[in-house]
């Protein structure tokens, strides 16, 4: 109503004007008296008003689609009326709306072929990967040991090159099942027993027994392998511990924690750690931080429904704690 | 002796898997051509199939249903895709087991016997018993015993996997990091403190055995097994 008002406003000035002009020729010519004037105008007003009824009846819903916001792409269908000015926007609509979905289902293949090729490429590399792996595994001393810590170095990051194109597909690949904590958490620590022997920083398991949790199992070995390269990245003493402290809430929600003895993480940083890309102090003073992982843990244990938060404390060590 | 047929298209990777195989006693024949694997595996009649999924023209899928038409023999693909999806689809194939790339051999070797056993029953046709013997000392890795002369003498899990490693590479140093690696269990860690009690049981092992000096400490890098004592 306010904006067919508005649109019509010209149009009553013009006809007032009209109106007025016309009865000044009349007077000014001598012909007719006041009433007469007075009942011409009368008469014409209310032809205007049936008019501009007519035009609001007739463009009501179109009025109304012009006044609401769309709330997604599908919403576009335009007016329901079939009036010209009706039609031809739907028309228009219609068809910038094909430009549209075209032009998106252009870049949603291309970004499906990139993801692909990321894939391929990923799984390609794992061959070279496997053959200098086997090369290497019955040799003992220093030159090899170098060359495992790059393999695995290079494993990593495959491994989280992966993760990050998968995360948009996230819902072609999970798999929900219950799985036992303490179980996933040997697993996983086991796996990355090289890099804990490497630091000499060793794992502290103490999860319940019995702790069942509805995860993914390859998902949630991702985000714990995160969590793992950070505490050992940013625990520089020898001798050093991680703590796996897995236990029940009193609201019967499983935890998980992992805490660290590292460096810690300044206080300014800790609220942004989650975002990509960013690295902070400690980004900076320790190498390969890529400011991927927490954000990937974030991102991860979202898709699964995991609730991840972060204490901190300089000096003292950082602690990570999942709830299931 | 048991006859491994290998499908892979990496070179490096089928050379690494035959050497290794040798060494126990396998068999073994790599596919020549990809368009061919069928008729291959026909002539070749093996009791154990390596087989990847990425292959040229077909997919290891396809080779895996094409054989299981002429043979219930055990199928372990070796992949590099390492989803659940792709496991299942293995396994609906005709699979037998999945390995995912990078993998070590233990763990490749480990599958293998555990099929082999399962298919043509336990320990039979030989080629999968392996005993270690250096200088009258011998290990029986899968029995967890050791012998000299005549004596016999048992070990634990732990102190087997220390002798395996370290017979293994007798007359050189093994890296304290390399026994760490070793003995770690999915169980329980390993830290440095427990494995020097590791290494004091062994050594009391093998002087029960009648070797005293046979285990060196080298400061600042591992342990030596010398091998330089009489044989018993």
């Amino acid at each position: 109503m306010k904006l067919f008002m508005r649109e019509q406003t010209p149009l009553i000035i013009v006809y007032l004007a009209q109106l007025m002009m016309i009865t000044l020729v009349y007077r000014l010519d001598g012909g007719s008296g006041v009433t007469v004037s007075l009942y011409a105008a009368l008469l014409s007003t209310i032809l205007l008003l049936g008019y501009l009824a007519y035009r609001y009846l007739a463009n009501r819903t179109f009025y109304e689609r012009l006044m609401t916001v769309p709330a997604s792409l599908e919403d576009s269908g335009g007016p329901a009326q079939n009036t010209p000015l009706a039609a031809s926007l739907r028309m228009l609509l219609a068809q910038q709306f094909r430009l549209y979905q075209n032009d998106l289902h252009n870049y949603r293949h291309k970004l499906e072929e990139h993801i692909h090729f990321i894939n391929q490429w990923v799984h390609g590399m794992k061959t070279p990967l496997s053959v200098i792996h086997l090369i290497i595994q019955d040799k003992d001393g220093s030159p090899f040991t170098a060359i495992g810590d790059e393999l695995d170095r290079l494993k990593k990051g495959l491994e989280t090159v992966l993760y990050t194109a998968r995360l948009d597909t996230f819902e072609h690949d999970f798999y929900v099942e219950r799985l036992d904590l303490g179980a996933v958490v040997r697993s996983v620590t086991s796996e990355q027993k090289r890099l804990f022997i490497r630091k000499r920083v060793f794992p502290v398991i103490s999860v319940e027994s019995g702790i069942s949790i509805t995860s993914d199992e390859k998902w949630l070995s991702f985000v714990l392998t995160q969590l793992i390269t950070n505490a050992l990245r940013y625990t520089v003493e020898e001798g050093k511990f991680v703590h796996f402290h897995g236990y029940l809430q009193e609201q019967g929600r499983a935890v998980l924690e992992v805490r660290d003895e590292g460096v810690g993480i300044p206080p300014g940083d800790l609220p942004r750690v989650f975002d990509p890309y960013f690295t902070g102090v400690n980004g900076r003073s320790f190498q390969e931080s890529t400011g991927m992982g927490l954000y990937l843990v974030k991102q991860i244990c979202g898709k699964l429904e995991h609730e991840v938060e972060i204490t901190s404390e300089v000096g003292k060590g950082t602690t990570v704690r999942i709830v299931f | 002796m048991f006859k491994i047929f290998i499908i892979e298209d990496d070179k490096g990777l089928v050379t690494l898997l035959q050497d290794y195989l040798h060494k126990f006693g396998y068999e073994t024949r790599a596919v020549h051509d990809f368009e061919a694997v069928r008729t291959e595996f026909e002539a070749f009649a093996p009791q154990l199939v390596l087989l990847d999924v990425n292959l040229p023209k077909f997919d290891g899928y396809y080779w895996c249903r094409q054989i299981r038409s002429v043979s219930t023999c055990p199928i372990l693909f070796i992949s590099a895709r390492d989803g659940k999806m792709d496991q299942v689809m293995a396994l609906e194939n005709g699979a037998d087991d999945y390995i995912t790339k990078p993998f070590d051999y233990e763990i490749a070797m480990a599958k293998i016997k555990s099929h082999l056993r399962r298919a043509y029953g336990s320990y039979a046709g030989g080629g999968t018993e392996r005993s270690l013997t250096v200088s009258g000392l011998m290990l029986d890795v899968e029995r967890l015993i050791l012998t000299r002369g005549g004596d016999r003498i048992d070990l634990s899990h732990t102190e087997a996997k220390i002798l395996d490693e370290l017979m293994q590479k007798s007359g050189t140093i093994v890296t304290r990091d390399r026994l760490l690696e070793k003995i770690w269990d999915t169980e329980a860690f390993v830290d440095d403190n427990t494995l020097n009690v590791y290494v004091t049981r062994v050594r009391k092992k093998l002087a029960a055995l009648g070797i005293m000096e046979g285990l060196q400490t080298v400061r600042g890098q591992g342990y030596r097994l010398t091998g330089n004592w009489e044989e018993g």
